[in-house]
């Protein structure tokens, strides 16, 4: 990692309008967050520009962010390209960090922003494109191709690992954009509702009903396998 | 989904609360009466159970893990930006630094004309004032030694200073 300690200083980008948001923040709850979060602690390092910090933050969070970005667009690479961006984003706005919340919310909030221009600038390359067919078309098709082959063929057998996988896997993709990012940031960064809503500029009122119409639907497409693969339900 | 029939009111509400609680984000007296309704109804409690279940499945997802060359890859991608970035300010100083001499030498010229204006919008209504008391100032001596000045308005009148002073000039 001999790049890292090769970091030049160059000041902040001016574009990155969220991450600058954190200036507006008291200084004793500045102070609460320093204590509590062991990341906070090491963002403050990052700002006095401490390339090992920076490097122990992204260790840290690397496979999560990866994670929750690959769900999100739905790709590996583009999934790695993105979480590089984010943490480049980290590294431009260290100057003007101020602990506003937990080192993890304000992180996501960044991935957030950068999946979402993601989208846009994919969707606007799927405008002018349009003899691409639509994925989401065929993310429903394979679904439905893998409830007739579940029900179908094999009526009463136990769906293997892979398969469960598989069907988890397209259970989330057919969830709306936002009812994903609510689902990841809960069931893998245990974030509260007061969390997640800080995290996509939402009220924790409406990431609560969010949440609820995404388990929901979660459970309309996994129910069906559940109840013809392994054990149908006596209650 | 789209098969399922849309649920009312009354459903969202209980979805809402049912998933609250498995998320433990229901105060006492919420959680104590989700716990009644559960108690109460055994289609909430496969309904609860059905959510946790699926919830629970989430966890089939593989871990993901990046290999090792993504840090040093991210590491290094970032150093390169910030080398560029530093660059490209150092190459917009002398650019910044004309810039400002520009603006100072332009404000400095913009007051000096603006002083110039100024004085000799002043100085020419100083002439103006001289230009027209002309008439007087040449024949003030004279002036003075009239003590009347009925007997001057009297020979202004008859147009003796005006012939006088034009004839002077």
């Amino acid at each position: 990692m001999d790049a890292a300690r090769g970091f030049a200083t160059a000041s902040s980008s001016p574009d990155d309008r969220i991450e600058g948001a954190r200036l507006v923040v008291s200084e004793s709850s500045a102070q609460r967050y320093e204590l509590r979060d062991p990341d906070v602690r090491l963002m403050l390092e990052v700002r006095a520009d401490s390339a090992t910090a920076f490097e122990e933050l992204m260790l840290r969070y690397q496979n999560r962010l990866v994670m929750v970005l690959e769900h999100l667009v739905g790709a590996r690479d583009q999934a790695e390209d993105l979480a590089q961006e984010v943490f480049l984003r980290v590294y431009r706005s260290r100057k003007r960090y101020v602990p506003g919340s937990k080192f993890s919310t304000w992180l996501f909030t960044i991935a957030n922003n950068v999946a979402a221009n993601a989208r846009r600038s994919r969707s606007r390359r799927r405008e002018i494109n349009l003899a691409t067919s639509d994925s989401g078309a065929q993310s429903a098709g394979s679904l439905d191709q893998l409830a007739q082959a579940a029900s179908g063929l094999m009526p009463t057998r136990q769906l293997d690992k892979a398969e469960m996988r598989d069907i988890v896997r397209m259970a989330i993709e057919s969830l709306n954009e936002r009812q994903r990012m609510a689902v990841l940031l809960s069931k893998f960064e245990n974030m509260s509702y007061a969390d997640i809503a800080e995290t996509m500029d939402m009220s924790p009122e409406a990431i609560k009903s969010l949440l609820s119409r995404a388990r929901v639907n979660l459970k309309e497409v996994l129910q069906p396998y559940l109840e013809r693969g392994d054990r149908p339900t006596t209650d | 989904m789209s098969e399922s029939k849309e649920p009312d009111a009354g459903d969202r509400g209980l979805e809402e609360q049912l998933v609250s609680y498995l998320d433990g984000e229901l105060d006492a007296d919420e959680s104590s009466r989700v716990e009644q309704a559960m108690a109460a109804d055994p289609g909430v409690r496969q309904e609860l159970r059905q959510l946790e279940h699926c919830w629970h499945l989430l966890d089939e997802l593989p871990r993901t893990e990046v290999d090792e060359s993504f840090a040093r890859s991210t590491v290094e991608m970032i150093a390169v930006k910030a080398e560029e970035d530093l660059e490209t300010r150092q190459a917009e100083l002398p650019r910044r630094r004309r810039r400002a001499w520009l603006v100072a030498g332009g404000s400095i010229a913009a007051a000096a004309l603006v002083g110039y204006f100024a004085v000799s919008g002043l100085s020419n209504r100083t002439n103006d004032e001289l230009l027209r008391d002309l008439p007087v100032i040449e024949n003030l001596e004279q002036y003075r030694q009239v003590d009347d000045i009925e007997f001057l308005r009297k020979l202004k009148d008859r147009g003796f200073l005006d012939a006088e002073g034009d004839h002077d000039r």
